[in-house]
């Protein structure tokens, strides 16, 4: 544990780390450790540490999907793919180098718009990308809920942007939504909603500003 | 497409997903080679990542954990899968419990992760220190040509004198006193006439330096005429070692004055005579 590494940089933890499994306190631990730590330690194949991580973020990931899909079975494949992906080749996360809940997140978001277009889905459902969430008939947790998952700091933020979110005018968060959970672009969304390509650009730069802004009163 | 770098608005528009293929790739392009602008996609990216997060919330189905578990190829969960399983509170309750345990767990990571970091400072270093050495390298290759201009030079000089050293010695030659019209002065360098060489130098030293517009000429009389030898510069120690051929027709010479002339040389004597050459051989032949 305490020798000297061979300088072959993260590409060793494959083979050469060992990480201490003491019997029966593999999840109780984890729990407490940072995303990163437990990816470095599902790159070793701790199958624990891939528990804890799934606990930690099924719920978001599910719910994203959800907000994409507008369908629960479709979803739960999402869930399922990103999840397999996230076990069976967790270097591609180390690779990206940014924050694991942004990487997730695109994960999940390419994966289920994937899914979208393969399925013709887009313009179609009800109650799909394009509808309202919050007016599904679905049982639905609001963050005022007890936060299922995820770090403190995580909630802190999620409830930043939510507050900031809620705060935007409906057409700037029409365009941000439409853009994310839609995959449509911004001369989809000027073809979608009839109005100028200029007012959607706007839109978008307005409200990611916001959404940046009120984050960092949060900090 | 992409000239510059992103702006925060482009960074925004990309990670939300909002732009067109086209631009898409150009900048993902660009962000390949830019580290500038991958730290603002990622901030962009955090953003856009909370705003997925920030939606409504479901819980997913209980069920789902297998059918993951057995996609993935996990078949045997072991004891604390399912013991986890029992719910969140148990789970809690096990944390304290076996906090000592645990810790030793994250003392094992801390490890790990402190490795790597070192591992990636040896690496930096070992990259600054090739650097380095390259820079080093470059500097001694400069040193080195240099140094072969210099040893250019000096094998030059060392041929020249070598051609000078046969000349003094050889019995063809004539070696005469460089003398100044100073009588205070008396002699201050040496004309060498070599017949065999064809070649004829004059050395000198306490030249003083000339202004600007003119210089020192070498002039040999033979047959009662001045031929010119060409114009000379001492350099600024007072030091002038000028070499030429004879001039065509002449295989002798009676006298040999250095004037001062207008710069260029003059095509016939005109300034006054600062040297005169007194011919040392018939002195050490008589
Ligand atoms: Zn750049």
């Amino acid at each position: 544990m305490d020798g000297n590494p061979t300088p072959a940089g993260i590409r060793n933890i494959d083979r050469a780390v060992e990480f201490p499994r003491p019997a029966g306190a593999e999840l109780a631990g984890r729990t407490e450790w940072t995303d990163e730590a437990l990816m470095l330690a599902i790159l070793e194949r701790d199958q624990h540490a891939f528990a804890v991580l799934y606990d930690r973020y099924v719920d978001l990931v599910y719910s994203a999907a959800y907000r994409i899909l507008g369908d629960a079975g479709l979803a739960e494949d999402t869930v399922q793919d990103v999840f397999v992906r996230l076990w069976r080749r967790p270097e591609t996360f180390i690779a990206e180098r940014g924050r694991f809940i942004s990487w997730l997140m695109s994960v999940t978001r390419h994966r289920a718009l994937d899914e979208l277009r393969a399925r013709g889905r887009r313009w179609k459902r009800e109650g799909g990308p394009l509808g309202d969430p919050v007016e599904s008939a679905e049982p639905v947790f609001h963050p005022g809920d007890p936060d299922p998952s995820a770090s403190a700091e995580l909630a802190e933020e999620r409830a930043a942007v939510r507050r900031a979110l809620e705060s935007l005018p409906a057409d700037q968060r029409r365009a941000l939504e439409l853009a994310y959970f839609g995959g449509l672009t911004q001369q989809e969304i000027a073809a979608y909603l009839h109005e100028p390509l200029g007012t959607i650009k706007t839109r978008i730069r307005l409200g990611m500003q916001k959404l940046r802004r009120g984050l960092e009163r949060h900090r | 497409m992409l000239g510059e770098h992103l702006t925060q608005e482009q960074a925004d528009e990309y990670a939300i997903g909002s732009l067109e293929p086209e631009l898409e790739r150009a900048i993902a392009l660009h962000l390949a080679e830019c580290p500038a602008c991958r730290d603002i996609v990622r901030d962009a990216e955090r953003l856009a990542a909370l705003l997925a997060v920030s939606q409504p919330v479901r819980r997913a189905s209980p069920r789902l954990r297998q059918r993951v578990l057995t996609a993935a190829g996990i078949r045997k969960p072991g004891p604390a899968w399912r013991a986890f399983t029992i719910g969140r509170a148990a789970a809690g309750l096990a944390a304290i419990i076996v906090a000592a345990g645990a810790f030793s767990g994250m003392l094992g990571l801390r490890t790990q992760v402190n490795a790597l970091r070192s591992q990636n400072a040896d690496l930096q270093r070992q990259i600054d220190e090739a650097l380095s050495q390259k820079v080093a390298l470059a500097a001694l290759t400069q040193k080195l040509e240099d140094q072969e201009a210099v040893a250019a030079e000096l094998r030059e000089t060392l041929k020249s004198d070598s051609e000078l050293f046969i000349a003094l010695i050889s019995p063809s030659s004539q070696v005469a006193a460089v003398v100044s019209v100073d009588p205070s002065r008396g002699s201050i360098g040496r004309l060498v006439w070599d017949d065999d060489q064809k070649r004829v130098w004059f050395v000198a030293s306490q030249l003083r330096q000339l202004p600007p517009g003119e210089t020192y000429q070498l002039w040999v009389n033979s047959g009662g005429r001045y031929y010119s030898l060409g114009t000379f510069a001492p350099d600024d120690a007072g030091f002038a070692r000028y070499e030429t051929r004879l001039p065509e027709g002449i295989t002798s010479y009676d006298t040999a004055v250095v004037t001062i002339e207008r710069a260029g040389g003059s095509p016939t004597r005109e300034g006054p005579a600062v040297f005169f050459v007194t011919d040392l051989s018939r002195l050490t032949r008589n």
